[in-house]
């Protein structure tokens, strides 16, 4: 039909295309190639230290679990509490949600020490530990995502010539309300154990806190919507044709604003739990050192909060800027660096504080030290080539919006 | 309006509620039958490991769990406790599971602070693994199934002690603490995996195979506690009042290493008689 025959229409290959594609070639080459010295030399070609055995590969996994959020958060919207207004971008959501979680899980495997024992959380259970719950809950939703995607694939011109695969995709497309209650579920669950992976951990004061699952899970339902939002933009922008209404694209403002609101809340009591209404000994001398040896100020305050939050959520909410898509996909993106600022802060900087255990002392060995070398920011290169390589198939190929829903 | 044209709004019935929550209920109860249950095919396996563990329990039957005192006092920071652990389990030099470091009281008298596993009954680091790799024993010893280890390192952010070392590499150093201080008497660990002290439990299930007494003969005791000149350290069963281990408790006013967290370690410490 008339979707068919637009996408026909758009695929020519222009030299900017050419260069696009070439763009992704060379991400992709640097991540292929780093990840084969990963796994024939080890981890110990990393940064990563006994100290600080988690680093730049934990942040990406879990923003980009945060920033799939956008799948589960606007499907549930339009499927369960049937908000219409949100319907023409829940494909494009689903897409970027099985982006985000195929990369997490991509990043995954090469950090673990024995990547040939990935399958190991399926048959060992330690029902006890939240990374268990997590490896199952992912596994389970990247499921619930193939099949909330699956229509969208069915329906695209690759399988016209067979009808019956249209035919079971229209049928998954039913159990749609199903699998977004599932998805929700799920979501909430695990998007919430990645905070609690950092909180329970009571022998790091400034880890140990219930507000951490919180914080992840509000922070991760604000921006995921919103950076969903900025790739429809950019698709807009790209092809150089309307797709989302306006209207679609305001209203995913206005909720992520007020979500980050929510979350800037949430934040503002916490840092006041743990800093002005109570002198905790623990605490108070790991900020200390931080702010003595690290730019943790600078980053939680500048990164986190005023570039990830304020300003996003003022351009989100005020109508005279969440009328204008540039200042948008600009909120989307301050919002996407304050995620990663913040997973990398709850990460990275957590692990700098020394473990305090020793009879005598409170610090007895020297602060952690960490920055990701380049075999690690190889890897991050070659995600994100793998990302922008699944969007562009995506957008190339594929009914990402449903041109019966659009008016 | 144009949604009358098709049948998207589907209504969500408790009927329908229900049949998902039954099948994700199901589904729950058939995946645990197949992994972990009756109709596991690795069920021979977790069999077989926990059987393996165990046997010598078991067999000697009677009420173990396996500890040990640190004399604060005593220890005059020789290190040959890291070094004989270094040789018997073929530790890497720059990773020990034991470490020995010197420390101050309050009032600035000098000591010296060691300190192996100190495998709590509660432990941080069993609770966290995401795939069981690490687990406490019956008789109290927290051990590592390096075959199970996947490797993500959260019990070594876990641990509030700093025990776990992760195998960051493929290990191809010559120990320079064997011979002379011992010779390896478990494997090397491969890379990719995390590991830990454990209280040398191979001489322990040997011994008492063989009708030891940990903690009384050496061949059944940790390398460490024999090695040691000054007697700081002493091993034994903690839940018999009769042990060595038992009655220095009983005797000495004891602390374990943050006791406010709960982990329930196996290790005391007898402070410095200047106090901490």
């Amino acid at each position: 039909m008339a979707t068919i025959s637009t996408i026909r229409k758009s695929i020519s290959i222009t030299p900017g295309f050419l260069a696009w594609l070439a763009f992704i070639g060379l991400c992709l080459l640097i991540g292929i190639i780093t990840a084969i010295a990963v796994f024939t030399e080890g981890l110990v070609i990393t940064n990563m230290s006994d100290t600080v055995p988690w680093g730049l590969w934990i942040t990406i996994d879990l923003s980009a679990i945060a920033l799939g959020a956008g799948a589960f958060t606007l499907s549930a919207l339009v499927y369960l509490f049937n908000i219409k207004n949100f319907r023409p971008i829940v494909r494009l959501a689903v897409l970027v949600g099985f982006i985000g979680y195929t990369s997490a899980l991509l990043t995954l495997v090469m950090d673990i020490g024995r990547p040939d024992r990935f399958w190991h959380p399926w048959v060992f259970w330690n029902v006890h530990s939240v990374l268990w719950e997590i490896t199952w809950c992912i596994t389970i939703y990247l499921t619930i995502l193939v099949f909330e995607f699956a229509p969208v694939v069915g329906e695209s011109r690759l399988f016209a010539r067979w009808p019956w695969v249209r035919t079971v995709a229209h049928l998954m497309h039913k159990v749609a309300p199903a699998l977004a209650l599932i998805g929700l579920f799920i979501s909430l669950l695990h998007q919430s154990s990645l905070g609690a992976t950092y909180g329970i951990v009571k022998s790091r004061p400034i880890w140990f806190k219930p507000s951490m699952p919180i914080m992840f899970i509000l922070s991760a339902v604000a921006v995921g919507p919103a950076l969903t939002m900025a790739i429809g933009i950019i698709i807009e922008w790209v092809t150089g044709k309307k797709k989302i209404p306006d209207k679609t694209i305001r209203s995913i403002a206005r909720f992520s604003g007020f979500t980050l609101l929510a979350y800037a809340y949430i934040k503002f009591w916490d840092l006041a739990a743990a800093t002005y209404y109570g002198n905790t000994p623990g605490i108070n001398s790991a900020f200390e050192l931080l702010n003595q040896y690290t730019p943790y100020q600078f980053s939680f305050w500048v990164l986190e909060v005023i570039l990830g939050i304020v300003i996003p959520a003022i351009i989100f909410i005020f109508p005279r800027f969440n009328k204008r898509p540039a200042l948008l996909v600009l909120g989307a993106l301050l919002a996407v660096v304050g995620i990663l600022f913040n997973r990398w802060n709850t990460t990275v900087t957590g692990l700098y504080v020394p473990l305090s255990y020793s009879p005598g002392t409170l610090y007895q060995s020297p602060i952690g030290a960490y920055s990701p070398n380049f075999v690690e920011w190889g890897i991050a290169i070659g995600i994100i080539g793998y990302a922008l390589l699944m969007i562009t198939l995506g957008v190339r190929f594929l009914p990402l919006f449903d041109q019966k829903t659009t008016h | 309006m144009s949604e009358k044209k098709k049948k998207i709004k589907v209504k969500f019935t408790r009927g329908d509620f229900l049949t998902i929550f039954g099948a994700a209920a199901g589904s729950v109860v058939v995946a645990q039958a197949v992994t972990t249950g009756p109709l596991s095919p690795f069920n021979s396996m977790l069999q077989g490991q926990i059987e393996g563990d165990y046997e010598h329990l078991h067999h000697h039957g009677g009420n173990v769990h396996w500890g040990m005192v640190i004399d604060l006092d005593r220890c005059i920071g020789c290190e040959y406790c890291v070094r004989a652990c270094s040789a018997t389990n073929d530790v890497a030099t720059d990773k020990t599971w034991n470490i020995v470091v010197p420390e101050e009281t309050s009032t600035e008298a000098s000591f010296y602070f060691s300190r192996p596993c100190l495998h709590c009954q509660d432990a941080p680091c069993v609770e966290v693994c995401p795939v069981g790799a690490t687990y406490v024993r019956d008789d109290g010893i927290v051990m590592m199934n390096y075959d199970r280890c996947i490797g993500c390192r959260y019990c070594e952010v876990a641990c509030p002690y700093d025990a776990r070392k992760f195998n960051w590499d493929e290990r191809t150093d010559t120990n320079p603490y064997i011979p002379t201080w011992g010779i390896a008497e478990v494997d090397r660990r491969p890379r990719g995996v995390v590991e830990k002290c454990t209280f040398c439990s191979h001489r322990i299930d040997a011994g008492l195979d063989t009708g030891l007494v940990p903690g009384v003969d050496p061949e059944a005791t940790p390398a460490c506690v024999n090695i040691c000149p000054v007697g700081a350290r002493t091993f034994g069963n903690l839940a018999d009042p009769e042990s060595e281990v038992s009655k220095l408790i009983e005797a000495n006013a004891t602390i374990r290493l943050r006791e406010e967290l709960g982990t329930e370690p196996s290790v005391y410490y007898i402070p410095p008689k200047e106090g901490l």
